[in-house]
């Protein structure tokens, strides 16, 4: 039985400082994978290393399998981790690097080389690099390395730090369906950190989503794609981001392109109870459908960004003159200068509090 | 689930062991450091002793403190300090001078042979200038050159020559080769590019190289001892000369060796770091 | 952090440019000449007199000047008894100086890789020994520290029943070790730092995650870790080391007897007391032997010494 909590976790690293991890309520399944997402500074790796035994509390505790393993020592708390740098001991062969642990719970030799063995097998790495030293491996070889270390103790959580950011472009998406699929067969509890949200969409089976110390929304990736329950949440998953824009209310909805944009009746009551004059409208590019001049919103395209399948068209809208992303067809996108309209669905539109950022009515 | 709760609870004694392995290895490391100043504290504290508080037993570590020492000091060391700051001072100006173009051809714009270049100049650094004393005596008295400062100045240059062009080297090869590809492109021909780019780069880097040389001139003992005598005599053969064939003169030799090595350890104690990169002839970082 | 850095590493520029022209070369030359002529003037000159000298037989005092001996002065130097004791006691002096002050070295950088209340002023307090002057630091450890009468070492040993021991004739060759380690001891615990500084600390945290405890970090990363820059203090403070003079001329100057001759110092006595330039010539000619024999050692070492294990990643 290996489920994660965080309870009220707090971190703070100079007296006076806003804390890097505040009070973080986080409860992670048996056997799930969960990914902490979310821009630098947001707090992800400190909640990380705080699990890991890495960095202190100085306030709540972090549970795993029910015991408070606040002040246990790392090596006693059953986790391995997998650093970003992968953190491979340089004088220490590849076999050597992925049985040390073991070596170190007098595990005998036998048994370590077959674990080790078996770990490579799983990760592909071939048998004659397991007498090369780290600084004779290629990046990926590294980091599969590292991986194994990790897999090859059997802990009860496994802790990821970023492990594909030095990887490149193509590397990373061939691995993050090896990681995702690894962690499938094993069953392990992991915990996963990383500040880029397709990585956090494609493999968490749910994602929580960090920003200045403090836990935005924690759910599964759909539910984060459809349902942000703030601003910074609506902003930061999905590529390209949602369309953001502060835009005044007006009779039945709110006014953008020089059109009324009408907004659900639950939403309009929120805005009036909160005393608001304008609100921030959230729409994604996806959702703005191209319409052959009979959409409601107009404007002029600015910049067409040619993606092959897609094209992202950046467009000035009319009269308010705020630019946004839309999607479109690849084969025949509008051309810059051309006027164009768009259509959006009502359910599609989502309004947050221009002030706090929460959501209006969800 | 759980409700709100507390901070967990530290187990016992965990914190305590920490904190006292923390002061623990801190007091040892103080207790090495003292006993490591102890002499020159010892040094410097009967360097104020009448010499009749020095050579006494038990040893004095209270006794009222005056300054006819160092004034004794004052008084003698007049040419001494002259000859060692002209030596000093000028075999680094020279060490400088003929140094950083050597670098420059060894390490950004290098001629074919760089490696041997630069093991020709370490080699004679492993060569023991005692070996070739005599001669260097029936030289330096061939050419007069015998007890004059101008010999201190070429042999003191010589000896940190290989140690300076290694360092600035060192510090030459950390320009970022795009800096001078760029200067290059903006027209700045080579000594341009020297005088405009690579020298205020590294002018850090030459005052640690100078800082080394002026270290090792200013304490530098068997060339002087026996190259000179009167003319050209140095701080360190001052030291020599203050230990008389009798009489008291415990305290003043203090005051004497204090003075003499004051400037070194305020010049190594601000600039540290430096030293190890120096002293490592830029291996170390 | 500090960086162990290939000690000759390649120069930026390609060595042979494309269409090196006689000119081209020339002008690349031209920089190094000054200084690589100088050096060679003053440096081999003497050398190559030497050599000459060590042919001949020339005393100072006797009237007559140099004449040619053949090999007469290198047979007195392989017979002579004085020139290999000194050799020897070189070679004890450097090596237990060396090896004491880096364990001492590593020590104190262990201490002072840890953090502490008033850790910078402990650090210059270490390392204060290496810079004093060397000629101050032996008269100061010849009188007030080691004398007899009212030496201070003397007075602090007293409570482990130590009694006014004369170090200087019953221990002299240990006194000036003690002296050669006092003042090296700095030079290799700031090397030493320096690479315990620059030790990446994921690796270190990896280790702790995976369970080693202090001392099996120490034994199974630092230190592999720390022998290139071991090896570089060793190999550098035997080159300073080795030609050690102020000590020995100024504490017990050379003796009692020979006890503290080395190599230095006996060139040195053999100019100056024996008026022997033939004789130290060749005296200095066979150190000089030596020491390249050594020196090609050290510095294919040096070269070795920096197949630095780089971290993990």
């Amino acid at each position: 039985m290996a489920e994660v909590n965080y309870v009220q976790a707090t971190r703070v690293y100079a007296k006076g400082t806003p804390p890097a991890v505040d009070a973080l309520d986080l409860d992670i399944k048996d056997g799930e994978f969960m990914v902490l997402v979310g821009p630098s500074g947001s707090g992800k790796t400190t909640a990380l290393r705080m699990l890991a035994g890495l960095e202190p509390l100085d306030g709540g505790r972090v549970e795993i399998g029910e015991k408070d393993v606040t002040w246990v020592h790392p090596k006693d708390r059953d986790i391995a981790m997998v650093f970003q740098n992968y953190a491979l001991y340089p004088s220490k062969t590849v076999a050597e690097n992925m049985g040390f642990a073991l070596k170190m719970q007098h595990v005998p030799k036998d048994e370590r080389d077959r674990r080790v063995r078996e770990a490579a097998k799983l990760l592909d790495l071939d048998d004659k690099l397991l007498d090369r030293k780290p600084k004779a491996l290629s990046g990926g070889q590294r980091q599969r390395v590292a991986m194994g270390r990790a897999i090859v103790r059997e802990p009860r959580v496994f802790l990821m730090d970023e492990p594909l950011s030095n990887l490149d472009a193509k590397l990373r998406v061939q691995t993050r369906s090896q990681i995702a699929e690894l962690q499938r067969r094993l069953g392990i509890t992991t915990v996963y950190v990383t500040h880029d949200q397709v990585e956090a969409m494609t493999m968490g089976h749910r994602v929580a989503v960090l920003a200045g110390g403090k836990l935005q929304q924690c759910d599964t990736p759909r539910q984060l794609y459809d349902n942000p329950v703030n601003q910074f949440v609506a902003g930061f998953i999905g590529s390209p981001s949602m369309n953001l824009q502060t835009v005044p209310l007006a009779e039945g909805g709110v006014r953008l392109a020089g059109t009324v944009l009408p907004l659900p009746t639950a939403v309009r009551t929120a805005a009036s109870q909160a005393g608001l004059s304008e609100l921030v409208l959230g729409i994604r590019p996806e959702h703005l459908h191209l319409a052959d001049g009979t959409g409601e919103l107009t404007g002029e395209v600015m910049l067409v960004e040619e993606l092959g399948a897609d094209a992202l068209l950046h467009v000035r809208l009319a009269e308010s003159g705020n630019q946004v992303v839309a999607r479109a067809e690849g084969r025949k996108p509008p051309s810059p200068g051309q006027q164009v309209t768009f259509h959006v669905q009502p359910d599609d539109v989502f309004a947050f509090h221009p002030v706090t950022g929460a959501r209006l009515a969800g | 689930m759980s409700a709100v709760s507390a901070s967990s609870a530290r187990p016992a004694g965990q914190r305590f062991r920490e904190i006292s392995g923390q002061i623990g290895w801190g007091i040892v490391a103080w207790v090495a450091g003292i006993a490591f100043f102890l002499p020159v504290l010892w040094m410097v504290l009967t360097a104020f002793k009448p010499e009749s508080a020095a050579e006494t037993w038990p040893p004095k570590f209270t006794f009222s403190p005056t300054l006819s020492q160092f004034r004794l000091v004052f008084s003698g060391w007049g040419p001494y300090v002259t000859h060692s700051l002209i030596a000093t001072t000028v075999s680094t100006l020279l060490v400088l001078l003929l140094g950083v173009p050597a670098a420059y051809a060894l390490s950004v714009h290098p001629v074919k042979h760089w490696r041997d270049g630069l093991f020709f100049f370490i080699s004679t650094k492993m060569l023991p200038i005692v070996a070739a004393i005599g001669p260097l005596y029936v030289i330096a008295l061939k050419t007069h050159l015998l007890d004059s400062i101008w010999l201190l100045i070429i042999l003191y240059t010589a000896m940190n020559l290989p140690l300076a062009i290694w360092l600035i080297r060192s510090f030459m090869l950390e320009v970022p080769g795009e800096m001078l590809e760029a200067a290059e492109l903006d027209g700045a021909g080579r000594v341009r590019q020297m005088g405009e780019v690579i020298m205020p780069v590294i002018s850090p880097g030459l005052v640690s190289t100078a800082l080394i040389c002026v270290i090792f001139a200013w304490n530098e003992l068997f060339l002087a001892l026996n190259l000179t005598t009167t003319n050209a005599a140095t701080l360190p053969m001052f030291l020599i000369s203050s230990v008389p064939q009798e009489g008291l003169y415990i305290a003043h030799l203090s005051a004497a060796a204090t003075l003499a090595s004051v400037p070194v350890i305020i010049v190594g104690w601000i600039a540290q770091r430096s030293l190890v990169r120096g002293l490592s002839m830029g291996a170390i970082k | 952090m500090t960086v162990l850095e290939d000690l000759a590493p390649p120069p930026k520029v390609e060595v042979r440019p494309r269409g090196a022209s006689r000119r081209e070369a020339w002008s690349r030359r031209l920089p190094l000449l000054p200084a690589l002529i100088y050096t060679i003037v003053v440096t081999q000159i003497p050398f190559l007199v030497t050599l000459w000298y060590s042919f001949q037989n020339y005393f100072f005092d006797v009237p007559g000047g140099a004449h040619w001996t053949g090999l007469s002065n290198y047979k007195a130097v392989f017979t002579n008894s004085a020139f290999r004791g000194a050799l020897l006691r070189s070679v004890i002096m450097t090596a237990s100086a060396v090896i004491v002050a880096m364990i001492l070295g590593v020590a104190f950088a262990l201490l002072l890789d840890r953090k502490f209340l008033g850790r910078s002023v402990v650090r210059t307090l270490i390392i204060t020994p290496f810079l004093v002057m060397p000629a101050a630091a032996a008269l100061v450890w010849a009188g007030p520290m080691l004398d007899p009468n009212f030496g201070l070492l003397n007075y602090l040993l007293q409570p482990f029943g130590v009694h006014h021991v004369a170090w200087l004739s019953t221990h002299a060759l240990g006194s000036v070790i003690v002296v050669m380690i006092w003042q090296w001891t700095p030079f290799m615990t700031l090397i030493v730092l320096a690479g315990l500084q620059g030790q990446p600390a994921d690796v270190l945290e990896a280790a702790k995650v995976d369970g080693a405890g202090a001392l099996a970090t120490f034994r199974e990363f630092t230190f592999p870790f720390l022998r290139p820059y071991i090896e570089l203090g060793i190999l550098l403070g035997s080159i300073y080391l080795i030609n050690v003079f102020d000590a020995v001329r100024l504490m017990t100057n050379g003796g009692p007897g020979t006890a503290t001759t080395n190599l230095p110092f006996y060139l040195y006595e053999e100019v100056n007391n024996a008026f022997d330039v033939g004789g130290a010539a060749a005296a200095g000619v066979v150190t000089v032997i030596l020491t390249i024999i050594v020196a090609t050692f050290a510095l294919r070492m040096f070269a070795r010494v920096f197949q630095f294990e780089g971290a993990g990643s």
